[in-house]
């Protein structure tokens, strides 16, 4: 897999809310749209670049040597574009008439959600990395169970 | 270095001035996505004049007139979207982030803005969906749906009950024996306590022991009698409900809206029809007469406790209240642990099937180890769930079983000094200890009744909730009409998700007995175009004329009656070749099957198989070749007779000779009928009459195959890469 070396990349906003990125001294890409090759598996690793047209225009393998402007920016778009909730502590959950009810505390805020299927929409990438999909499609991710608070550990145990 | 320049952002309102009704605004949706993608409240609003964006607290954070749009789209992004307005300038700007459970409403909102940009009326659907319980607050499962916590079990039962209608004498003679039931398992300790008293202890009336005997012998065969009646007007009352909720249902879902099969998965829809229903007939068989049995034996026995002796049934009776706050404070822990170890089991279920259908691949890449670790891992997560469920179930039932035993200690230490003492015969102190058995088993299932009577009722609630789904208009008025072929595109625009247009804005005429090709990428609207003409969709706006009347207005079952459909997939059902033709013409001749399956080049073919027209075709058609499905379905759509054909992809995956009787069978039922032909392979469409070129859902070119080609345009191009590809895949084979 050919990757490019981060530090021939200059990524920044211009205007305000578009990302661009020159690459080297004579190419430059008006819209850069940010995605994650593997972001379960490898996160924070295999960042691809795509272009407005949603082609890659460059991967790279580990995003943290790029500069640090460039980096503050990818990391920016990279929250807009993903929505994917962090979960750091389940506040409530419980199962009715085979639903699940969430409340949970993410690193974007509060939220309540309801799941189903979940033998579909519990998805475990390792014994202790989740992802939870709700009926709509929204998506919550708890990297590492174990880091949880014991009740928000014992919630999962009980429904999952 | 390239063109860095600065882009011109259109100035933001007067963050003073936030709005109000009177401000006329036409669209209002709340975004769940604050400006930093966290969760939040941000308002979009939409007037004749100007697109804005209102922060939490009122303020006007984003404003740009209508006059400065050339377009809006929602841009889709991981577990989300984003309304992104495009300005005549050229400039991108989103404007908004919300999550996919406003998505689909941001995309519609998209579509107004550009009506608006565009100086048309503003023609979007907007309709509030709900997503939490009017009643209780809770989330909904589905938006719009039902709310399993609220629904009114009474009148569901009351709905389900409305079924036993045609079986009321069996129902009402199933009550009496349910009553009869009672008094008949009440009567065995009466005789026995009696001949304690009369009898035994007394030491005198012999003639009542063989009195009392002959009395219990006839109880006895009375309650088998009255068992098996039970029994078989159960299964027969049960059984007919069931079966008529079931075909109920299958009529009503027949009869669906396709945008009802697009939201919902086969399986989900199949599961309605079987463990839904089953659900409602295992209440009825078991739930029911269960419930009502045991309530009415509770009923008798603890009126006859009173009755023999009221100190002893209140000393006895102490227990009661502790057993049925066990049973409801931890069945549903326990429940939901049995319900964990369902799971387990799915999972364990999915990895062995794919082990072992894949065991092949597994042997191919000897990688039999790492199955194993994956089924050892598997099997531990059973286990240990099983473990667990197992272990709080003993620990539970164990604890009821010392409070139900608490009931006989307490009978035996104050019933036993009542006899001692003579305040109590022998026989009455039986009477009573017999009965306390006959409480206490169904007061521990106290708990699991309440919790199989909600899912029976949830179950009921979501057959009625598609029974209550509107249909397709199938057998609506209109005037009947005699289809003579021509074809009307008049500005239709369409998509899947109200507002994702698929299609946008195509208009075209066919003429009667035209054949038109559709060519495009794969996404470019070429089967939403036929899903359209054969109404299995509407138009959003526009609208599709046939020989010059809308086709809304004529009855839909009238307009697919002359609609003949060859899919790239031919779909024959498990039956013979000759129903599987005939299905195009029900209560065809034998004569006629046989001129159908010669115009299709498949009477050769079917006679060759030993059971010529017989032969079963197994399920979807997998008994015969791709090509011999191919030409059944021609033959299917020669017998229907239709006025309008549609063509997917009729001749792909097919060998050489194969296709020519195909195209050759194709030739001939297109003959005289308004044909519309999708062909993956851009040289079987020479013969069309004319070709449409769609691109992202907009006609960029029509005309024939010739003119295309000399024009040198999309289709060109499309035909060139095509050529390139086969002649590079020649080189390489």
């Amino acid at each position: 897999m050919a990757t490019v070396d981060p530090k021939t990349l200059r990524l920044f906003y211009h205007p305000k809310d578009r990302l661009r990125m020159i690459i080297g001294e004579e190419r430059c890409c008006l819209t850069v749209k940010p995605v994650w090759a593997s972001p379960l598996t490898f996160p924070n690793r295999y960042l691809a670049l795509l272009d407005a047209k949603g082609e890659e225009i460059e991967m790279i393998t580990d995003p943290k040597e790029l500069d640090p402007a460039s980096r503050e920016a990818v990391e920016r778009e990279l929250r807009l574009r993903n929505l994917t909730a962090v979960v750091s502590k389940i506040l409530h959950a419980k199962q009715e008439y085979g639903a699940t009810y969430w409340s949970v505390e993410t690193d974007r805020g509060e939220r309540d959600f309801v799941t189903q299927n979940l033998q579909e929409n519990a998805q475990w990438f390792s014994d202790t990395h989740l992802l939870l999909i709700d009926v709509d499609g929204n998506r919550y991710e708890i990297p590492n169970i174990r880091a949880l608070d014991l009740r928000s550990q014992q919630y999962i145990q009980s429904i999952l | 270095m390239s063109d860095i320049e600065s882009a011109p952002r259109p100035a933001l309102a007067d963050a003073a001035s936030p709005p109000s009704e009177t401000d006329g605004v036409l669209i209002r949706l709340e975004a769940d996505y604050a400006e930093d993608a966290t969760f939040g409240k941000r308002i979009l609003e939409v007037t004749s004049e100007v697109v804005r964006i209102v922060e939490a607290e009122g303020a006007v954070s984003f404003q740009i007139p209508i006059a400065d749009i050339k377009s809006a789209r929602n841009e889709p992004l991981v577990g989300g979207g984003r309304l992104e307005i495009t300005t005549k300038t050229g400039d991108v700007i989103p404007i908004v982030t919300y999550s996919l459970t406003v998505a689909a409403k941001f995309s519609e909102a998209a579509r107004g803005i550009e009506q608006l940009a565009q100086g048309q009326p503003l023609a979007i659907n907007l309709k509030q969906e709900r997503t939490r319980c009017p009643k209780c607050n809770r989330l909904l499962p589905e938006k719009d749906g039902i709310c399993p916590a609220c629904i009114h079990r009474g009148r569901t039962l009351l709905r389900i009950l409305r079924f036993m209608r045609p079986y009321r004498f069996h129902a009402a003679l199933l009550a009496g024996m349910s009553l009869l039931t009672t008094v008949i398992n009440l009567a065995p300790p009466y005789i026995q306590g009696t001949l304690i008293d009369r009898v035994l202890t007394a030491h005198k009336d012999l003639p009542m022991l063989w009195g009392l005997m002959t009395a219990w012998l006839v109880i006895l065969a009375s309650a088998i009698v009255v068992q098996i009646l039970n029994g078989r007007l159960i299964a027969y009352v049960g059984g007919h409900v069931a079966a008529d909720i079931r075909a109920q249902l299958y009529r009503s879902i027949e009869f669906l809206q396709l945008t009802f099969f697009d939201k919902k998965q086969v399986g989900a829809i199949a599961s309605r029809v079987t463990s839904d229903t089953d659900r409602v007939w295992g209440f009825l068989v078991d739930g029911l007469p269960h419930i009502a049995t045991n309530f009415l034996l509770m009923l008798g026995i603890v009126g006859f406790l009173f009755f023999v002796n009221w100190r002893l049934a209140l000393c006895i009776l102490t227990p009661v209240p502790i057993v049925v706050l066990i049973s409801i404070r931890f069945w549903k822990p326990v429940s939901q642990l049995y319900h964990r170890v369902g799971q387990k089991w799915a999972r364990f279920h999915t990895h062995l099937n794919e082990s072992l259908s894949g065991i092949r691949v597994v042997k191919a890449f000897a990688r039999e180890d790492y199955e194993n670790n994956k089924f050892l891992h598997r099997n531990d997560e059973l286990k240990n769930a099983g473990i667990a469920a197992d272990g709080r179930w003993f620990t539970v039932f164990g604890a009821m079983s010392f409070f139900t035993s608490l009931g006989t200690l307490i009978n035996w230490t104050v019933g036993g000094y009542m006899v001692y003492s003579r305040q109590m015969s022998l026989g009455d102190f039986w009477k009573v200890n017999a009965y306390l058995g006959l409480i206490y088993g169904p007061l521990q299932w106290f708990a699991q009744v309440n919790n199989w009577f909600s899912r029976a009722m949830a179950g009921a609630e979501r057959v009625f909730e598609v029974m209550d789904t509107e249909a397709e208009a199938y057998n609506s008025g209109g005037k009947s009409h005699q289809i003579k072929g021509e074809v009307t595109f008049d500005n239709v625009r369409f998509g899947y998700d109200k507002s994702n247009p698929v299609l946008k804005g195509i208009n075209f005429t066919a003429k009667p007995g035209e054949m038109i090709g559709l060519v495009g990428k794969s996404g470019a609207g070429k089967s939403t175009t036929i899903n359209l003409i054969c109404r299995f969709y509407e138009p959003d706006s526009g609208s599709i004329l046939i020989d010059g009347v809308d086709y809304r207005e004529m009855p839909l079952q009238d307009l697919r009656h002359q609609i003949g459909v060859v899919l790239q997939e031919p779909f024959l059902f498990n039956g013979t070749i000759a129903e599987n033709i005939s299905y195009g013409k029900p209560g065809a001749s034998f004569e006629e099957i046989v001129e159908a399956a010669k115009a299709a080049n498949a009477h050769n073919f079917i006679l060759s198989k030993p059971d010529g027209y017989d032969t079963i075709v197994g399920e979807r058609g997998a008994k015969l070749s791709g090509g011999e499905r191919q030409r059944i379905s021609i033959a299917r759509a020669i017998l229907h007779n239709p006025r309008i054909l549609i063509l997917d992809e009729a001749t792909s995956s097919v060998d050489v000779e194969t296709e020519r009787q195909i195209q050759e069978a194709i030739a001939r039922l297109i003959e005289g009928r308004t044909t519309f032909a999708i062909a993956h392979r851009l040289s079987t469409l020479r013969n069309a009459s004319r070709l449409i070129v769609l691109e992202k859902g907009e006609i960029v070119e029509i005309g024939t195959h010739a003119e295309l080609m000399e024009k040198q345009g999309v289709f060109y191009k499309l035909v060139e890469t095509q050529s390139a590809v086969s002649q590079i895949i020649q080189v390489a084979g």
